[in-house]
C-alpha cells in the first residue's frame, strides 16, 4: 500500500529511515518482536483449555455414575462417594471456569453450572411441585454445583439424616429425581462445551488457533482469552469467591452464605485451586504439568520482564494469603473476617497488573462492549 | 487577488453542492450503521447514568422512543442535506440533533463526531442547496451558478485546521521517539495479509508514526497546490484506508476521504455533477418522468448577500475560527502532563495519541457508622463507560458525585468516596492517577486545574518535555 503514495511519502520514508538509523539502540532494545504468539495459543488450546474441559467431562461422568449408585442404594457410604465425586468435579471446574468465551459462552456454561449462593427455597419448591425446567432464568440459582452442594450436604444435619431423606423421606423419589435431573443438566452443558472444542466435534480449537485469530485485536483468540481471564479474575474469583462473602460489595455486611461451597465447607479449597489454575495459565503450564510458552514469556519478549516477575510474586503472595485462611470459609468470615479482607486486598493488587499493565503491554484491549474509537 | 479572491470573488457553486451531497450521503450511511449496530439502545437507552459535559447537564437522553425518534429526525435531515431538499431546515435539524446526541455522554466523545458537528454548523451558513438540488427543482428562482468563494474556503480552512492540529499534536516525544502508541497497536493486526508480518517490527511503528505526523501536518498544503493535488489525494485515500484497516475507527476514514474532495477544482466538481445528472436522467427516463434535470441548462446567476447578512456572517465566522484556533491550545493554561490529566484534551484533534488503560476502585466510608466498602462499578456503568471513566479524571469525579447522590437516596447522608485509580499511559507501568486520600464528594467540577490529580512522575513540567521511561 505504501508504494502507491510514493510521490509524497518518499520524503517521509527517507526521513524516517535516517531517523531510525540514528536510533539504533532503541530498535534493538524494543526489538523486532520474535515472540511466537501462535505457539503460545497452541499451548493454551492444546494443553490447558481443551484438557480442562475433557477433565471436567470425565468428572461429570463419575458424578453421574456415583449418583446412580447412591440412588440405587442410598447409604452413608454411597453418599460419601458421591460427595467426594462432587468435590472432584467442582475442583475440575476451577480449571475450566476461566475460559468463558466461544462455546462456553454460547451454552452459558458458567451461569448454568455455578451460580451461587443456591436458592434453597426455589430448589425445595421445585422438588415439592415436581414441575420445573432446569436451565430457565428463574432456576438459575437452583441448578448446577451449588444446588448439588445443598442437595448432598445441606438438606440434613448429618449424612445419616441426608441418606434418610433420599431413602425413606416423604419426598424421597422427588429428591432422587431432582438430583439426577440436575446432574444430567450439568453433564449436558459440559458435554456440549467439550464437544464444541474437540477436533472430532465442533473443532473450536481450530478456530482458536487459526491464523486470522492470531492477532491481539478485538475478537482475536488472545483478545478473548485475556478478556475472559481478566473478567473471571475480577468478578468471579476475587469478588465471587472472596469479596462478596466478606461483605466488600454489600456495604460491609458479611454474607457467609454466599461462599461457593457453603454446605460442603470447602470453598477455600476451590478458591485456591482456581488461583493456582490462573497462575499456571500465566506461566504457560499445562494441566498435566507440562511447561511451555505462556503470557509470562510473552511479556518478557515485550520488554516487560519486570511486570511478569511482579505478577508472579503477587500471585504467590495471594496464594499464601489464601492458604492462611481456614475452611469452612463461611466460619472464618463469621468469626474473624479481618484476614479475609486482607486477602481480598492482596487479590485486588493483581487486578490492576493483569487488567491495566499486562493488557497495555500486550496491546490487548479490554472490550466488553463494541464501539468505535479515534 | 488578495483577500477578495478568497472571500467575495464568485466561484462555481459545484464544489459546494458536491460537498453537500457527499457529506449528506456519508452521514446517512453512518446513521444507518450506528442504528444497525444497536448503538442507539446500547449507548443512549441502556445506561443508568450519563457523563454530561460541564455546563451541559441539561442535555439528557430522551428515553427509548425519544432517542429512536431523534435518530430518525437526524437521518431524515441527512437525507435532506444530501438531496438539498428544504436544505436549511435539514442542516439546522441535523446540526442540533447530532450535537445533542453527542453532548449526552462524554464516554462516546470522538474527534470525528466533533468534526461532524462543526461541518454541519458551517453547512447551515453556506448556500449549498442553490445548485444541483431538489430545492432548485422545487423553486427555480433559488438556483445560482456561482457563489462567493468564502462559502467554499471556510470548509477548506476547517479541514486544514483539523489536519494541521492533528499533526501538531503528534509532535510529542512519545509519538516521535518512542513510536508510542503505534508500537503497541500495530502488532494487533499481525494476522493481516501482506502487511501483517511487517507490523510486528518496531521500525514499522516508527515509520508509521513519522509518516502519520508528516501527513497530518502537510497534506492540506499538497491538496491546495494544484500540481501536487492528485498525488496528495491518492495519499489521502491510502492513509485513511490504512487507518481503517488497522484501527477500529468506524466511519471517520471515509468521511475524510469524501470531504477532502472539496480541495479539487471547480471543473472537477462540475464534471462530477454532470455525471450524476446523466445518471439521474437515465433513471428519470426509465421512470418515464420528464424532470428539469434531464435537460439542464445552468442559469448564469450569482449569489450576493445583503450588507447586514454579510456583517452577521463575518462576525459569526471570525468568532468560529478564532475559537477553532484557540480551543486546541487551551491545554497550555494547565500545569502537568496533558495526556495524564486530560485537562484541555478534548476538542483539539488529538487523535490516536495514547494508549491509556485504567482500573479505578472507589472506596466508600460511611462517616456515621465507620463502615467501609468498595463500589462495584459495573453495577452502575456500562463496560464502555467504566473503561473511559477509569482513565479520565473529570469522569472519575463525576462518577464519585453520582455515587454520592445514589447513597443519599438510600439514606446515607454523609459518605466519603475516595478513588484508587491505577492508570497506564503508552505501555508504561501503571501509577496512581488520583490522590487516594482525597474525598471526591468534597471536590467540585469545573474548568480550573484539579489539584487532586497526582502529577505524572515522568514528565511534570511540560507537554513537550522528556517522556522517557
Amino acid at each position: 500500500m505504501i508504494s502507491h503514495i510514493r510521490p509524497i511519502l518518499t520524503v517521509a520514508l527517507l526521513g524516517s529511515l535516517v531517523f531510525l538509523g540514528s536510533c539504533k539502540s532503541d530498535s534493538i532494545n524494543g526489538g523486532e518482536n520474535n515472540f511466537d504468539r501462535a505457539a503460545m495459543l497452541s499451548n493454551y488450546g492444546n494443553n490447558t483449555i481443551l484438557p480442562a474441559y475433557l477433565n471436567l467431562q470425565d468428572a461429570t461422568v463419575s458424578l453421574e455414575t456415583s449418583a446412580d449408585a447412591f440412588i440405587e442404594d442410598p447409604t452413608e457410604s454411597t453418599l460419601s462417594i458421591l460427595q467426594s465425586d462432587l468435590k472432584a468435579a467442582r475442583l475440575a471446574w476451577q480449571e475450566a471456569n476461566i475460559f468463558q468465551f466461544g462455546p462456553a459462552e454460547s451454552v452459558t456454561l458458567r451461569a448454568s453450572l455455578n451460580t451461587y449462593p443456591a436458592d434453597t427455597s426455589q430448589i425445595k419448591s421445585n422438588i415439592e411441585s415436581g414441575d420445573y425446567t432446569l436451565g430457565t432464568i428463574e432456576n438459575r440459582a437452583a441448578v448446577g454445583f451449588p444446588a448439588l452442594d445443598f442437595l448432598l450436604h445441606g438438606i440434613g444435619e448429618s449424612n445419616q439424616e441426608i441418606v434418610s431423606i433420599y431413602s425413606e423421606g416423604e419426598l424421597a423419589a422427588s429428591f432422587q429425581a431432582y438430583l439426577q435431573d440436575n446432574i444430567t443438566f450439568i453433564k449436558q452443558k459440559v458435554d456440549d462445551t467439550a464437544t464444541e472444542w474437540s477436533a472430532d466435534g465442533g473443532n473450536y480449537l481450530a478456530t482458536f488457533l487459526s491464523e486470522e485469530n492470531a492477532g491481539t485485536d478485538v475478537g482475536s483468540s488472545l483478545g478473548m482469552l485475556i478478556n475472559a481471564t481478566v473478567l473471571h479474575y475480577e468478578r468471579f474469583f476475587r469478588d465471587g469467591k472472596i469479596g462478596i462473602p466478606a461483605g466488600v460489595r454489600s456495604a460491609g455486611v458479611r454474607r457467609p452464605v454466599a461462599t461457593e461451597a457453603h454446605f460442603g465447607g470447602y470453598s477455600l479449597e476451590l478458591a485456591l485451586a482456581n488461583l493456582e489454575a490462573i497462575q499456571r495459565l500465566f506461566k504457560g503450564a499445562g494441566i498435566d504439568g507440562s511447561q511451555d510458552v505462556g503470557l509470562e514469556e510473552n511479556l518478557e519478549a515485550l520488554d516487560a520482564a519486570e511486570l511478569s516477575t511482579e505478577i508472579n510474586t503477587e500471585i504467590d503472595q495471594a496464594v499464601t494469603a489464601l492458604e492462611e485462611l481456614n475452611d469452612p470459609l463461611s466460619g472464618q468470615i463469621e468469626s474473624d473476617n479481618e484476614p479475609v479482607l486482607n486477602t481480598f486486598k492482596e487479590l485486588q493488587d493483581i487486578v490492576r497488573l493483569l487488567k491495566v499493565d499486562m493488557t497495555s503491554v500486550l496491546g490487548v484491549t479490554i472490550t466488553y462492549q463494541d464501539n468505535d474509537g479515534d | 487577488m488578495g483577500m477578495k479572491e478568497y472571500l467575495t470573488s464568485q466561484k462555481s457553486a459545484a464544489p459546494l453542492a458536491m460537498f453537500r451531497v457527499l457529506f449528506g450521503f456519508i452521514m446517512v450511511v453512518s446513521i444507518i450503521r450506528f442504528a444497525l449496530n444497536g448503538w442507539i439502545y446500547e449507548l443512549y437507552v441502556k445506561p443508568d447514568f450519563f457523563f454530561t459535559y460541564y455546563g451541559f447537564e441539561w442535555v439528557t437522553p430522551l428515553g427509548e422512543v425519544g432517542m429512536y425518534l431523534l435518530f430518525l429526525v437526524m437521518g431524515l435531515a441527512a437525507v435532506g442535506i444530501m438531496l438539498g431538499y428544504y436544505y436549511r431546515v435539514a442542516a439546522v435539524l441535523f446540526f442540533l440533533a447530532f450535537s445533542y446526541v453527542e453532548l449526552i455522554d462524554k464516554t462516546n466523545y470522538l474527534n470525528h463526531y466533533y468534526f461532524v458537528s462543526i461541518i454541519s454548523f458551517l453547512l447551515i451558513i453556506v448556500p449549498a442547496h442553490r445548485y444541483f438540488s431538489l430545492d432548485v427543482m422545487r423553486r427555480s428562482d433559488l438556483e445560482v451558478s456561482t457563489v462567493p468563494s468564502w462559502t467554499i474556503n471556510i470548509l477548506k480552512l476547517q479541514l486544514g485546521l483539523v489536519y494541521f492540529y492533528a499533526g501538531l499534536a503528534k509532535l510529542n516525544p512519545d509519538w516521535l521517539f518512542n513510536a508510542m502508541p503505534l508500537k503497541l497497536w500495530l502488532p494487533a493486526n499481525a494476522h493481516l495479509p501482506l502487511i501483517g508480518p511487517l507490523l510486528e517490527y518496531t521500525s514499522t511503528a516508527y515509520l508509521f508514526s513519522w509518516t502519520g505526523a508528516f501527513y497530518d501536518l502537510f497534506i492540506v498544503f499538497f491538496l491546495l497546490y494544484k500540481p501536487t493535488r492528485k498525488f496528495a489525494y491518492v495519499a489521502v485515500i491510502a492513509f485513511h484506508l490504512m487507518t481503517s484497516a488497522l484501527f477500529q475507527i468506524g466511519m471517520f476514514p471515509y468521511i475524510m476521504i469524501l470531504c477532502t474532495l472539496i480541495y479539487f477544482s471547480e471543473e472537477f466538481h462540475e464534471q462530477c455533477i454532470a455525471k450524476l445528472r446523466e445518471l439521474w436522467s437515465k433513471v428519470a427516463i426509465w421512470k418515464s418522468e420528464v424532470t428539469g434535470t434531464s435537460q439542464h441548462t445552468s442559469k448564469k446567476r450569482s449569489l450576493t448577500l445583503s450588507k447586514s447578512a454579510s456583517t452577521i456572517l463575518t462576525v459569526v465566522l471570525v468568532l468560529h475560527f478564532l475559537l477553532q484556533v484557540l480551543v486546541p491550545l487551551r491545554f497550555a493554561l494547565y500545569p502537568g502532563n496533558l495526556f495524564w490529566t486530560e485537562e484541555g484534551y478534548r476538542f483539539s484533534w488529538r487523535v490516536m495519541l495514547m494508549e491509556k488503560a485504567g482500573y479505578a476502585t472507589f472506596h466508600v466510608r460511611n462517616s456515621e457508622t465507620g463502615k467501609s466498602w468498595e463500589v462495584s462499578n459495573w453495577e452502575h456503568l456500562t463496560p464502555n463507560q467504566e473503561k473511559m471513566m477509569s482513565t479520565q479524571p473529570d469522569m472519575i469525579l463525576q462518577f464519585a458525585h453520582h455515587l454520592e447522590d445514589k447513597y443519599k437516596q438510600q439514606g446515607l447522608e454523609d459518605v466519603e468516596i475516595k478513588a484508587e485509580a491505577y492508570v497506564t499511559l503508552n505501555g508504561r507501568r501503571s501509577r496512581l492517577m488520583i490522590d487516594p486520600e482525597v474525598d471526591l464528594t468534597e471536590e467540585s467540577r469545573g474548568f480550573e486545574h484539579k489539584e487532586w490529580i497526582l502529577p505524572y512522575p515522568d514528565n511534570q513540567k511540560s507537554w513537550l518535555g522528556s517522556n522517557s521511561r
